[in-house]
């Protein structure tokens, strides 16, 4: 008795996987892993950076991580509480018009402008979760999707403040200190830093009681409210986490797009980060990242037509639900635990 | 050889307290007139036919379920007001009839979940690794082998919580809820599909636990009422029919019927 304790406390502070692929969130890879991870992707994103010449594909990456960012907010709602957030775009759009606001009505800094975005989201995501969040599943997603209808109306109506349909453009100084974010190698630097240390906060929040409570609140709400779990008040503080990883992606996107117009609420976006998260698989952090690049540099190599790509990424979608719900990745593992197998035989 | 306390002191504290609990649901009436005390340390039964109304007594005990009219108090407080989190908050633990683990988790992972209520450190402790998040988790830890050789799932620590044999996920269930150190253990239909060698363990197990708590226990087999409880209450179609001492109950003559009755439907 005395051995096997010992060694499952040696043991206990990050638990073995044994062969069962389960799809659930897992306290997350051992410390020593997320740094050698770490150093493999900031070697990638400099090798990339400084490597790539063709300034469109360096200002693609940079909006591939942008959008990434959007994808990490809608996953945190569906890998971590289990609803499917289909208004999430309306913080995706507060981001994007935050910075369109600021620098062109207001003539902030982009810094200032993106700060202001990310603390309306937080506030706009207390009082909206407050409203929508007592709804679950189909009515939770079918009322915020009519929520950034909503908001779509009311860009393109308030005409002083948005634009109008035609939007906000013209921006001048688009950049991050000295950091000019139209040069496209400075603007994939900015990005992928920043998705990086958002992939590294959420390692920790997935990690933290807070990441557990998420975890038992998807799994059995009912189970979790037994044990003391406030499941309102974990749905809406996941709510209110997600939203600013949203508005910094859309605001994100500005430097990229040069334009901010009401189409930044469209529930299209949220569709491409669902699609995103589908893909890299929604029980692993980075697999929104995953299903970022997937997503965006592909069609770009196939040069789809937009609608031919939304035929062959409608079939992958139905495909990867049908034969590997957990997204690319747990077909990346079944494969390995496969392959070992046969090794051994 | 019943767990139930033989308490030295004269008026021994009340657990819970339940005083003419009604509940309707539209037209139908799930509880009519329930009420009951169950002593600090008692184990308690709750028997009756299917649809009586025992898991809704439960969920309204619990504070999970708002009773249509009545008075509840679990551990000297009025639970009638309370969020169902709340009152587990206090020392109260359950026990579900129906999905009763973290299905997609690891045993473990359903253990860390159980032990919720006892962490203090947030997402920036845990970056820093604070003192506090270094407590919390030393402590889950030693709790979690606890409850893991109680239950005898030491061998089962990493699998996943769903693939699990259905008695196994029964002791798990127990396991979650032991996490807190509950006062109060209310357990619906623990032993249900349970063969009898494990259902032999599982009255083990409750025995080895039972010390320093308060059991409420729904059950169908009068095996486990019979051996665990030192008193129980009967239930048939929401109404309170006798609470005694297991043997007396299951000779009551409108026991007898209503599981005849029970079992002709
Ligand atoms: N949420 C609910 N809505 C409507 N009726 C309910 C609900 N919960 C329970 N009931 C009804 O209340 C009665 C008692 O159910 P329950 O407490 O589950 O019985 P038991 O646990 O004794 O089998 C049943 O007739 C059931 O249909
Ligand atoms: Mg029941």
């Amino acid at each position: 008795m005395q051995p096997s304790s010992t060694s499952a406390a040696v043991l206990a502070a990050e638990p073995a996987r044994d062969g069962v692929p389960a799809p659930a969130m897992r306290p997350g890879p051992t410390s020593l892993s997320i740094w050698l991870l770490l150093g493999a992707a900031i070697a990638a994103i400099a090798a990339f950076g400084f490597a790539v010449s063709d300034p469109f594909i360096v200002t693609l990456a940079g909006y591939t991580c942008a959008f990434a960012l959007f994808a990490l907010s809608i996953n945190i709602m569906l890998g971590g509480i289990g609803e499917v957030p289909l208004g999430q775009c309306v913080f995706f759009g507060i981001g994007a018009y935050g910075v369109g606001i600021g620098m062109v009505k207001l003539g902030l800094p982009f810094e200032l402008s993106v700060a202001a975005a990310l603390v309306i989201s937080v506030a706009a995501a207390a009082a909206l979760g407050a409203l929508t969040l007592r709804l679950t599943g189909a009515y939770f997603s079918i009322v915020s999707w009519g929520l950034s209808g909503v908001a779509m109306v009311a860009a393109t109506n308030l005409e002083s403040l948005t634009g109008g349909p035609l939007g906000l453009f013209g921006f001048s100084a688009l950049s991050v200190g000295p950091v000019l974010l139209t040069d496209p190698q400075s603007y994939f630097f900015v990005t992928a830093s920043l998705l990086v240390a958002a992939v590294l906060f959420l390692v920790a929040v997935r990690r933290s009681p807070f990441g557990a409570a998420m975890e038992s609140v998807r799994q059995n709400r009912h189970l979790a409210q037994s044990v003391g779990v406030d499941v309102t008040r974990v749905r809406l503080k996941a709510f209110m986490l997600s939203a600013p990883l949203a508005a910094l992606g859309g605001a994100l996107c500005v430097p990229y797009t040069q334009i901010v117009t009401p189409e930044v609420f469209s529930v299209a976006n949220t569709v491409d980060g669902l699609l995103m998260v589908l893909l890299g698989g929604s029980q692993l952090i980075v697999g929104p990242v995953i299903g970022a690049v997937i997503f965006s540099i592909i069609p770009h190599f196939l040069e789809l037509d937009p609608n031919v790509r939304i035929l062959i990424f409608s079939s992958a979608i139905i495909a990867i639900m049908m034969f590997a719900p957990g997204g690319l990745h747990q077909l990346a593992v079944a494969l390995r635990q496969r392959l070992r197998r046969d090794g051994h035989a | 050889m019943h767990s139930r306390a033989l308490s030295v002191s004269p008026a021994p504290a009340v657990a819970v307290r339940a005083t003419d609990i009604v509940k309707r649901y539209g037209g139908v009436t799930a509880l009519n007139g329930v009420s009951l005390t169950v002593t600090e340390g008692e184990v308690f039964g709750i028997i009756g036919p299917n649809g009586a109304g025992k898991s809704t007594l439960f969920d309204i005990l619990c504070g999970i379920t708002k009773p249509t009219s009545g008075a509840i108090e679990v551990l000297g407080r009025d639970v009638g007001h309370m969020a169902p989190h709340a009152v587990a908050r206090t020392g109260v633990a359950r026990t579900f009839q129906r999905t009763a683990v973290f299905a997609d988790a690891t045993v473990f992972e359903n253990l860390r979940y159980g032990r919720h209520a006892s962490f203090r450190h947030g997402v920036l402790g845990r970056i820093v690794g604070s003192s506090s998040c270094r407590a919390d988790e030393q402590a889950f830890q030693e709790r979690a082998r606890e409850v893991l050789a109680l239950t005898g799932l030491d061998g089962d620590r990493d699998r996943r919580a769903g693939v699990l044999a259905y008695g196994v996920q029964r002791r798990l269930a127990v396991g979650v809820a032991l996490m807190a150190d509950p006062k109060i253990l209310f357990l619906d239909e623990p032993a249900a599909g349970m063969n009898g060698r494990e259902t032999a363990d599982f009255i083990a197990l409750i025995r080895a636990v039972a010390p320093g708590r308060t059991i409420l226990i729904v059950e169908h087999d009068m095996a486990v009422i019979r051996e665990l409880c030192g008193r129980a209450l009967v239930v048939v179609d929401g109404r309170p029919v006798v609470i005694d001492e297991p043997q007396h109950v299951l000779r009551h003559p409108e026991v007898i019927t209503a599981y005849l009755g029970a079992d002709d439907e």
